[in-house]
């Protein structure tokens, strides 16, 4: 495939199919869509990442995107420093805390384990994890990686590393989806939810 | 319409593939590996649930692709529960159906294959022995014709009483007596552990308590494996680390 377009716009293909999802032919729509629109619309974009890049970094000490040295969770003071929350990426962040049930702080690992690819606790940001917890009056610990695999693994290789320390370590209840049918939920999620009942309230 | 077919499967591998997409990597009993696409998997309302996780072993319903297939059905056969209820359990099946997916090839069945494996992740469920994942790799090697020589030294042929085996050479495929031994040294409790694993008492391996032993045998079966692939096996490695 190489060289079959003038080198700016192989380019700008070869960019943007170094982006997570885009694969070769969607790299080439994009490419074909931003040469098409308006000037005035791509300087934005470029704009916007630019400014983004410049302007965002990760906090200090959880690694959720801030735009100073710490994020606005950390230095806020109303937040429970005794409750910790994992999460492997910013994003799950906003999704928690649309939520509204959660008061204390996070820590965003960056990532997850993933065994088949090789990818470990060292290219995660776990020593930091366990270095706050020198420095802070953290009490539990409440895994919230994601429902799958490697989400698992890595709540489980947390739980063999904190348990020790003399934590609580608790992993985010699985549950049905609400909205769903329960004929239709897979049997681990159902075995799960099923682990985690409640007492219904009346 | 293209072509739809049914098979048992055991998923080895899934990839991201866009917004809620993934690529998932099949050992089926019939139709060897194959990669097929299962749409909106990621999404938490998914049809496919949590069925379609590394190790999960399901029945399937495919529709053929070019290069591609997909996923348009899935029904559980084992729970994937079991192997994500501990640390060791999870270790053991990825590291075993790693090796599966290198083994495997391409829309080419491997029935024994199959079976060795259904076998291997439901040994693990039940019991995350130590022993389980370095019995499977040496039953998998001597299933592609490769046993290693274990009564005899493998250079000068010696047996019996007198000879003393102290040594495992990959290249030269088995023991060594102390006359001519290379490759890495085999102490005696490892020697019977092997013997064990390849001669028809794997429930006698399986019974064995961690020792020193049985590394020594877990990390020969993995130098083997990875001798014979060619390549390192990332999972073995990243829990050795840890
Ligand atoms: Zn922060
Ligand atoms: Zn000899």
């Amino acid at each position: 495939m190489a060289g079959v377009y003038t080198p700016p716009v192989q380019t700008l293909i070869d960019e943007l199919g170094r982006l997570p999802g885009v694969g070769p032919k969607s790299a080439q729509r994009i490419a074909f869509h931003l040469l098409k629109i308006p000037a005035a619309d791509v300087e934005r974009l470029a704009s916007a990442i630019h400014e983004a890049k410049e302007r965002v970094r990760f906090c200090e000490r959880c690694f959720n995107v801030a735009e100073a040295t710490l994020c606005p969770i950390c230095s806020d003071e109303r937040r429970d420093g005794t409750i910790l929350c994992v999460v492997e990426e910013s994003r799950d962040i906003v999704a928690l805390e649309r939520t509204g049930e959660f008061r204390g702080r996070y820590h965003v690992l960056l990532g997850c384990m993933n065994p088949l690819e090789g990818i470990g606790p060292e290219h995660l940001k776990i020593r930091e994890l366990v270095d706050r917890l020198k420095g802070e009056p953290v009490e539990e610990i409440v895994i919230c990686t994601n429902p799958n695999t490697e989400g698992e693994v890595t709540a489980m290789y947390l739980a063999r590393l904190l348990t020790p320390l003399g934590l609580r370590v608790t992993r985010l209840a699985s549950g049905l989806p609400v909205g769903g049918d329960l004929e239709y939920a897979d049997e681990l999620t159902l075995g799960r939810a099923f682990e985690g009942r409640r007492a219904v309230e009346s | 319409m293209k072509e739809l077919y049914r098979d048992e499967a055991v998923v080895l591998r899934t990839y991201r593939l866009r917004e809620s997409d993934r690529i998932v990597v099949l050992l089926t009993k019939e139709h060897g590996k194959v990669r097929a696409v299962a749409h909106g998997v990621r999404k938490t309302n998914s049809k496919f649930g949590g069925r379609l996780e590394p190790m999960s072993h399901v029945l399937v319903q495919l529709r053929r692709g070019r290069e591609l297939d997909t996923v348009t059905q899935v029904e559980s056969v084992d729970r994937l529960g079991p192997m994500l209820s501990s640390l060791d359990r999870t270790s053991q099946g990825m590291a075993a159906i790693e090796a599966v997916e290198q083994l495997a090839l391409d829309r080419e069945p491997t029935p024994q294959l199959f079976r060795s494996t259904v076998g291997v992740l439901r040994t693990i469920a039940e019991r995350p022995s130590s022993m389980n994942v370095p019995a499977f790799y040496w039953k998998l090697l001597a299933a592609e014709g490769l046993s290693p020589m274990l009564d005899a030294c493998v250079r000068c042929e010696e047996s019996g009483d007198g000879v003393e085996i102290v040594a495992f050479d990959l290249d030269e495929g088995g023991v060594l007596c102390r006359n001519c031994r290379s490759g890495v040294s085999l102490s005696p409790a490892a020697l019977s552990l092997l013997r064990a694993v390849l001669g028809g008492r794997l429930n006698e391996a399986l019974a064995a308590p961690e020792s020193p032993a049985t590394h020594e045998v877990g990390l020969l079966a993995t130098r083997a494996m990875e001798h014979h692939l060619e390549r390192r096996l990332k999972t073995i490695a990243l829990f050795e680390r840890h």
